[in-house]
């Protein structure tokens, strides 16, 4: 995957972030491939979503639901304002499992404003990507927090 | 506490209200500690997480006593203060995990049996004439005063007059035994992790919330609304296989449909809703299951354990469990406006995967710190907390259908949407805290 440079997956990685910093979640939402996932696993080294539970895992179904509930004006969790800040580093470009994806791990602390408190997240990212008409498109985004098995505060948007 | 502190907490609870203390007063805390969750059978674990000789698994009773459950050589289960006979160290620090041979203190090395019995005492000459029995009893790790198991769940209690573990179930025991029913082999065990989800807040809303059936379609209206705005633009192949679709819509249930799911109380403030119908009812039947079931109990029975349908069983104060979803939440206080809750996962052994798939679903859908229904929850509790703060009235009321629940031989028995499982809740909270066990 030496095609694709290191700074063209950085100012990818750098807009997703962004869109999650406003949260803006329509245009998040769009990032995603038909197939696209949003995982992070509750448990270290998760193998499996399905048979293990995680904080999330979420589909494209699951991402429409949820970026509609999110502007909802009755769901009482989101009436604060919510307001994060991303910063990335420690990217990586690795081989993908199938040719056409691009593997890219990452290292990800999050700062939430949410109910008048921050909120400190760590996490290591592992995006699958794919370029599509000369854009990327994120097929799996998976979020693993340092301390996933920890007791967690209500989060109401994605890392 | 002399009787004229328990005429005060006596008067903190009327039959139709509330002193507003009983949420926000750190002392009240302090005494449901002592009192309620230090007399009550409090869940520990299950068996199934401890399968083999040593395997352990650690919690805390109350917000601050440290256990151990534990497997010994024999088979037998204890549960064991976690607090060394020496110095009191903790004996196991980590969650859960195996140890071989023998547990030993960390600190000077003393060495217990998996039954908690003393093994060995390093340099034991220096206790000689010292008036110190190396063998005494005093030096094993001790068990909690109660402890006993049913159907692979653990219970212990920190005292000995609470009465022993089926009779203080009671009639609820169903329940349980719905649970295990459900599976083919009639057991379940541990599956797909523990979720952990913190709740700045006093634990007793969540237990006053799993059966108050008056706030789902307020507090979730949001996510059934989007759920279905958002389904209804798909085309029907693509929903139809996904349990989300049975899953979510159900919150938003009418008021005639959760009244009719009924409550039903039993002493000890254990109680649920639903049992012929509930927000679970509708949900597909998978054939692999459904065949494994008819196998195990064949057709009468098998729709028997089908047709107990109930929606949150509570067992006062720390354990509820979701019978036709084989989920339960743990309830862990902290302190007077802190507490986790760990939602657990189970697998119907017997039954084929999907089964184990739906309930894992359920977890992080519903249960997830991150999920579609857990943060409004907890953000109606937050807001209880602190508007209970205000001046502006020191109580709150449950007078909901109060005078028409009808006693029914172990249990009392009223309307889905009344405020019964309160009245059941708070009748315990004031025996438990005023001594009238
Ligand atoms: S405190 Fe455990 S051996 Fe001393
Ligand atoms: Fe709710």
């Amino acid at each position: 995957m030496s095609a694709h440079n290191l700074q063209e997956i950085e100012s990818f990685l750098y807009l997703e972030s962004s869109y999650l910093d406003q949260p803006d979640l329509d245009k998040w939402v769009d990032l995603f491939t038909e197939d696209g996932k949003y995982w992070m696993p509750a448990s270290e080294t998760q193998k499996d979503p399905l048979n293990h539970v995680s904080h999330i895992y979420d589909d494209r179904v699951m991402m429409e639901i949820r970026r509609r509930n999110f502007v909802h004006p009755r769901s009482s969790s989101k009436n604060h304002l919510t307001r994060c800040s991303h910063i990335i580093g420690n990217i990586q470009i690795n081989s993908g499992e199938n040719v056409d994806e691009i593997n890219v791990t990452s290292n990800m602390h999050v700062i939430v404003w949410y109910r008048e408190e921050q909120q400190i997240y760590a996490a290591r990212c592992k995006h699958i990507l794919l370029k599509q008409e000369e854009k990327f498109k994120i097929r799996l985004k998976r979020v693993d927090l340092i301390n996933p098995e920890a007791p967690q505060k209500s989060l109401v948007v994605y890392l | 506490m002399d009787a004229k502190s328990n005429k005060l907490i006596d008067e903190l609870v009327e039959p139709t209200r509330i002193h507003k203390s009983v949420y926000t007063d750190s002392s009240i805390f302090e005494l449901e500690m002592e009192r309620i969750w230090g007399q009550a059978w409090i869940f520990i674990g299950h068996e199934s997480q401890i399968p083999e000789s040593g395997d352990f698994f650690t919690t805390n009773i109350n917000h601050r006593e440290p256990v151990l459950m534990i497997r010994d050589k024999e088979d037998c289960i204890h549960v064991l203060h976690n607090r060394c006979a020496h110095k009191g160290a903790k004996i196991v620090e980590e969650r859960n995990g195996n140890v071989r041979g023998a547990l030993r203190c960390g600190y000077h090395g003393w060495t217990y049996n998996f039954d908690g019995s003393i093994l060995n005492i390093p340099n034991e000459e220096g206790y000689k004439d010292t008036g110190f029995d190396v063998k005494g009893s005093c030096n094993n790790l001790q068990p909690l005063a109660q402890s006993d198991c049913y159907r692979g769940f653990v219970f212990a209690t920190l005292s000995s007059s609470t009465p022993p573990l089926k009779e203080w179930l009671g009639g609820a025991i169903e329940c349980i035994d719905n649970l295990c029913d459900r599976a083919p082999e009639g057991e379940v065990e541990l599956a797909g992790g523990i979720l952990r989800y913190d709740h700045p807040c006093n634990w007793k809303f969540i237990l006053e919330n799993l059966n108050d059936t008056m706030h789902p379609m307020v507090v979730h209206q949001s996510i059934v609304q989007a759920a279905e705005d958002y389904i209804k633009t798909l085309p029907e192949e693509a929903t139809e296989h996904r349990s989300e679709a049975e899953i979510i819509p159900p919150f938003g249930a009418s008021y005639t449909n959760f009244e009719n799911s009924g409550i039903t109380g039993f002493p000890f403030g254990h109680h649920y809703d639903g049992g012929k119908t509930s927000i679970h009812a509708d949900y597909t039947v998978f054939p692999a299951y459904h065949e494994a079931m008819m196998q195990a109990y064949g057709e009468e029975r098998t729709r028997e354990i089908y047709s107990f349908n109930t929606h949150n069983v509570l067992y006062y104060p720390s354990l509820t469990i979701k019978c036709a979803i084989q989920n339960i939440r743990v309830i862990r206080p902290i302190s007077v406006d802190r507490f986790v809750v760990e939602s657990w996962s189970f697998r119907l052994k017997g039954a084929p995967e999907e089964m184990l798939q739906r309930t894992v679903l359920y977890s992080r859908l519903i249960n997830s710190s991150m999920g579609m229904v857990g943060p409004d929850d907890l953000e109606v509790y937050r807001r209880m907390q602190e508007g209970l703060v205000s001046s502006g009235s020191d109580w709150i009321e449950y007078h909901r259908q109060y005078g028409r629940d009808k006693e029914l031989g172990d249990r009392v028995v009223g309307g889905g949407t009344s405020d019964l499982d309160m009245r059941t809740q708070f009748g315990a909270w004031k025996n438990y805290m005023t001594g009238n066990l």
